[in-house]
């Protein structure tokens, strides 16, 4: 991953430098990033972790994804992570909760250089955002169930799927670009 | 040198910040990179089920492990030592193991303020990466359906720590690694531009003292 054209001003050149220490906080991020990352989602893939805290996180997201439906004319029936009408059903599941993104983000949040005041700001108002547009999601993803079922499995693993992590990714760059502390030059 | 009143029409000039720039970029270049993904989906479908065939079989005697593509987007995984009724053991969706390379080609092209000739290189690196952790995703999927979703045949065939370990293994690849590695990649290639674009606020003004 070495560049030809370093973008941060170096002394010395970069080939007396060895690649580790050149690149230490790049390594450093990405070493904890993988770690928290992958910690996450070990956790919540313990029996336990998913019967107590995901189930009914999910559940609460097939809910309030019904209240809005049903606000916008489209009543549902609920039965804990499945939402279903006369035309259609859908059973909300791991992968389609926003626990992914949200991981991925307090992953990516937590192992940037940042005070603790700017991470806990971040990770509220990131994690709020990111489970509103997941809500938009379920409901659009409803909808086109409804009415477009040709398209749902595309509409599912991929448009969604790359627009939720997506949003993600922009909020925490946004978030690491306007609230994080600037890092000390090493 | 530029005359003070360059200087004063390039202080009025909105300057949109870098992470604004990135985000009406990969806006900009979702459509176009969509297009080109799925114009070459049924390609790159068939080259990952070569491919991840091929890793399948370096790791059986005698190789028995056929992935045989069902249509564009989904695919097979046969046994040929099954009976012929139970030889198709399980499929999967190709389509859906690939999808982050939408991602990796949108975040790759949309940095600002890098010439086009590092883009490319670096999205170059990414996508030849993407690829090998493609192949190596089906190859934990093929794995951890024998392990793990074959009933007695897998109990039979595989003890407590593997299932184990190719069960949790396909889980971590084909959720957050999956879903993560175009944002893992690009702070790898991006992260000095990221924070090279974060500059210090500066010190809150005092307010004036009132009269």
């Amino acid at each position: 991953m070495a560049r030809k054209t370093p973008v941060s001003p170096n002394t010395s050149a970069p080939g007396d430098v060895p690649f580790w220490r050149r690149n230490r906080r790049e390594i450093q991020f990405l070493i904890l990033f993988v770690v928290l990352l992958g910690g996450g989602f070990t956790l919540i893939s313990l029996n336990w972790v998913n019967d107590h805290v995901i189930e009914p996180f999910t559940g609460g997201i097939a809910k309030a994804s019904g209240v809005v439906l049903g606000a916008i004319g489209q009543p549902v029936e609920r039965e804990g992570t499945v939402l279903r009408n006369a035309r259609f059903a859908v059973n909300i599941r791991n992968g389609c909760n926003g626990v992914e993104a949200m991981l991925i983000f307090l992953a990516a949040v937590l192992a940037f250089p940042a005070s603790w005041k700017s991470r806990l700001t971040g990770l509220g108002l990131g994690i709020l955002a990111i489970q509103l547009v997941n809500l938009i999601r379920v409901v659009a993803l409803f909808l086109t169930g409804v009415y477009f079922p040709r398209i749902f499995d595309t509409s599912h693993t991929v448009i969604w799927q790359t627009i939720v992590i997506l949003f993600g990714v922009m909020l925490w760059i946004f978030w690491a670009n306007r609230f994080a502390a600037p890092a000390e030059p090493a | 040198m530029a005359t003070p009143k360059a200087e004063k029409a390039a202080e009025k000039r909105p300057v949109r910040s870098w992470p604004l720039r990135l985000v009406r970029n990969a806006l900009l270049w979702l459509v176009p990179v969509a297009f080109l993904w799925t114009v070459f989906t049924p390609v790159y479908n068939r080259f990952l089920l070569g491919s991840a065939q091929n890793l399948v079989r370096l790791t059986e005697y005698p190789s028995v492990t056929d992935l045989l593509r069902k249509d564009n987007h989904f695919a097979y995984i046969g046994r040929k030592d099954f009976p012929p009724t139970r030889a198709l053991v399980n499929s999967f969706r190709v389509t859906d193991v690939h999808f982050h390379l939408l991602m990796v080609g949108v975040l790759f092209l949309s940095v600002p303020g890098v010439p086009w000739r590092r883009r490319l290189e670096n999205l170059g690196w990414a996508v030849l990466i993407t690829i090998f952790f493609d192949i190596f995703l089906i190859f934990f999927y093929v794995k951890a359906t024998y392990a793990a979703r074959l009933g007695t045949w897998s109990l039979a065939h595989y003890g407590a720590f593997a299932r184990n370990f190719w069960g949790l293994g396909q889980h971590l690849l084909d959720l957050p690694f999956k879903f993560s590695l175009p944002f893992l990649l690009w702070v790898g290639f991006y992260y000095q531009d990221l924070t090279a674009a974060i500059r210090p606020k500066p010190a809150p003004a005092r307010p004036a003292p009132s009269s």
